[in-house]
């Protein structure tokens, strides 16, 4: 062995995986060239190092706490502006478990053609390759809530992904997921899982779906579905185009597209009238070859233009799945939703109409009382008492309910309250009193504001300079109110200024009437902290909020139980 | 098959924030081994690791260089762990704590050599290190995760040893010269 043979070997031999033969060769080279033999010690030395180093480190495992927290923080936006910490929740249903609400916006997506000969021809046939499944696999995207379960739609909502597997036989199980919550039927039972909340919701029981999955497993069943378009649009009239395209390796795809019309509004979802009944352009993609389904994408059709809400990118066919696909790896404190227990006083509860529940269950969150708000939901999470703890009913109106939704709406308006506390300093060039930080009113740190650069010094500075700190943060409240950015960045970090103006767009977008949303913001007294050379404020804002609560009552205590709205 | 450093940070950017539990799991022990030099103690180590994670997941999206992710994490560490020094001393409660800290932990100035060769690495070579030794994978461990033959990561391996040689050789050089200047 000469040196280079040797040096190129010398990892191995270190690591003892060198054959007998070569490592003699390469211990008697080493005995006689003192080169090699320095840099072997020089490698041992690193290597001896590197091992020391990875084993003080082998079994720390801080993987999930630290998901954990990325995930929370993940699930408030809220944390970059003052005004998501006050808006919490407003954005949509799904505070968190249940099966739910947001059912009623639910997509049948598919639904309906008319027809050319050749779009049906293609429509039936793709129904027919797909006939007797024992697997699919769905992937895709779609506009969405974050903090909703599965089908929530909203053409103004950014994409999330969304993923299905299911096996259709020996044993039926089915897994939907999107980023931060995951639905799993494993053949005995049936578990939600919020990963941003910790939060789980265990059915003992098998079910085809739950949990707000119903669209998508009806999608599952790819040929009932496309059987289903094709009845629908052939008998609603409604037009089908075809055309076919060459993908990059050759394959000729077989487009069919379906223009389904309604004329009714797009968008007042409580009432049922969303997606199956909104116009929408629904394409899908058929390998010409096999006839297999190869992707959807649902349009919204709006009169300022087309939006894509649904993109089903991937299907595939009767591949084996993972075992692991039917299992939750859950931490061990996660916090499982009870399902309802008879009281001792059940009777109270059963016999309430959804107005007197919902009526029961604020009136308990005004006095905080929570041993009593909790027989409508349970457990009562933290977030949710010192979101709506000390609130105020402003009127109850009458239920109604709503084609897919198992329970009822009681439209409310309430008015809540929520403390908090703003750090302010002076200690910049300008001298100005500005905003540093939120706290919650147990001063808990919820927003750390990061100035990039010191508050530059303003022509007027002296009137700003003037300002007592409750002062300046009432200015800071004022200007927010207003939506005027430009005073309140004399406040405030830019990037607070974009993250609160960005939150105001989008609720905008909504269709939010944004003055109506703005918090009243009282400012109390301030106290001086020598710790963290900054003043502490207190304040306090209430705001209306007008919404639907959904209750439902089809579990085995018969009582009403709140399941979004809030 | 798993990500680059750059693909992961990207995906977690497109709004996919579990994917972010991969370049966890891929830094947590290099970087709870770097703060361990740093604080001295094992369970302060681990508070300013899952700290520093979580602070750099929220400035994600100002990383300029997102295939640098781990050299960029570790300087947030070393902020992290400047402010746990700050943070016990003006703790009174924990003062005792803190002063034992104070005497056992590395001076602010020292130098973390390895650590941070290992940081300005190639990534294709602090790939394998890491699995090697902070993961405490055999060399046919490491060929299995990562799909290739056994002799390219002996010589991978090589490669990786050859650089970080290279890049402590030129530290410590530069560090003799600034104790030269400053004591002449």
């Amino acid at each position: 062995m000469n040196c280079a043979e040797c040096r190129d070997n010398l990892v191995a031999c270190i690591e003892g995986l060198l054959d007998r033969e070569e490592s003699l060769q390469c211990e008697a080279h080493l005995k006689a060239c003192a080169s090699c033999r320095a840099e072997y010690a020089a490698i041992a030395h690193l290597q001896q190092r590197l091992i020391a180093h990875g084993h003080a480190a082998a079994d720390v495992s801080i993987v999930e706490p630290v998901m954990r927290r990325v995930l929370q923080q993940q699930t408030k936006p809220e944390r970059n502006t003052i005004m998501s910490v006050l808006l919490k929740h407003r954005w949509g249903f799904g505070l968190g478990t249940a099966a739910g609400a947001a059912a009623i916006m639910l997509i049948v997506l598919l639904a309906l053609p008319k027809t050319q000969a050749t779009a049906a021809e293609i429509m039936s046939k793709g129904a027919q390759a797909v006939a007797n499944l024992t697997s699919i696999h769905l992937h895709g995207q779609l506009r969405t809530l974050p903090a909703d379960n599965f089908s929530y739609i909203n053409a103004d909502c950014p994409f999330y992904t969304i993923e299905l597997w299911k096996q259709f036989g020996p044993e039926l199980k089915w897994r939907v997921e999107k980023p931060g919550r995951v639905a799993v039927m494993d053949g005995q039972s049936t578990v939600l899982y919020i990963k941003t909340a910790n939060t789980g919701t265990k059915v003992p029981h098998p079910s085809s779906s739950a949990f707000d999955t119903d669209w998508l497993q009806r999608i599952a069943n790819v040929s009932n579905t496309i059987s289903s378009e094709l009845n629908n649009a052939q008998a609603k009239g409604w037009k089908m185009d075809t055309t076919e395209e060459t993908a990059a390796n050759g394959r000729v795809k077989s487009i069919v597209t379906i223009h389904a019309r309604s004329g009714i509004p797009e968008n007042d979802y409580v009432k049922n009238v969303f997606f199956e009944n909104a116009d929408t352009r629904r394409v899908y993609r058929f390998d010409a070859q096999s006839r297999l389904l190869e992707a959807v994408q649902v349009y919204l059709v709006r009169p300022s233009g087309e939006v894509l809400i649904f993109d089903l990118s991937q299907i595939d066919y009767n591949q084996p799945i993972k075992p692991s696909i039917w299992q939750l790896e859950l931490s061990e404190d996660v916090n499982w939703k009870q399902e309802p227990q008879k009281l001792p006083d059940n009777e109270k509860y059963t016999s309430m109409t959804a107005e007197q529940a919902a009526r029961t269950f604020f009136e308990a969150c005004a006095r905080k009382d929570w041993n009593e708000a909790g027989k409508f939901m349970s457990p009562v999470s933290q977030g949710l008492k010192n979101y709506l703890g000390g609130l105020e009913i402003v009127s109850l109106g009458e239920s109604f309910t709503s084609k897919a939704y198992g329970g009822q709406f009681v439209p409310y308006e309430i008015k809540l309250h929520q403390e908090f506390t703003v750090r302010v300093s002076n200690l910049n060039a300008a001298k100005r009193c500005v905003v540093t930080g939120i706290y919650d009113s147990k001063l808990q740190l919820q927003q750390d504001l990061k100035w990039t650069n010191e508050p530059a010094i303003l022509p007027n500075n002296d009137a700003y300079v003037r300002l007592l700190p409750a002062e300046a943060v009432q200015a800071y409240f004022d200007a927010q109110s207003k939506l005027d950015w430009v005073e309140m960045r004399k406040f405030t970090s830019e990037s607070d200024v974009k993250e609160t103006k960005g939150q105001v767009e989008m609720a905008g977008k909504q269709g939010l009437d944004v003055h109506k949303l703005m918090p009243v913001f009282e400012v109390g007294e301030a106290t001086w902290s020598a710790e963290q050379s900054a003043w502490f404020v207190k304040c306090r804002a209430s705001q209306t909020k007008k919404w639907n609560l959904a209750l439902r009552k089809d579990n085995p205590a018969g009582r009403w139980q709140f399941d979004g709205g809030i | 098959m798993d990500l680059t450093d750059k693909e992961y940070v990207e995906r977690c950017r497109d709004g996919h924030p579990e994917d972010y539990r991969m370049l966890v799991h891929r830094y947590q022990g290099p970087l709870f081994s770097y703060l361990t030099g740093r604080l001295r103690d094992r369970s302060e180590a681990e508070e300013a690791a899952q700290e520093s994670f979580v602070r750099a997941f929220l400035s994600l999206n100002t990383l300029q260089k997102p295939e640098s992710f781990y050299s960029w994490l570790l300087g947030i560490a070393g902020r992290v762990a400047k402010e746990q020094f700050r943070f016990l001393k003006r703790r009174q409660q924990d003062r005792e704590v803190a002063e034992t800290m104070m005497a056992n932990a590395a001076a602010d100035h020292e130098e973390y050599p390895l650590d941070e060769a290992i940081a300005v690495l190639p990534e294709t070579y602090r790939q394998v290190i890491l699995l090697r030794f902070y993961e405490e994978l055999s060399c046919q461990e490491v060929a299995q995760r990562l799909e290739m033959p056994l002799g390219t990561v002996t010589k991978t391996l090589s490669r990786a040893y050859a650089l970080l040689r290279q890049e402590l050789q030129a530290r410590e050089s530069a560090d003799q010269t600034i104790s030269q200047t400053e004591h002449p």
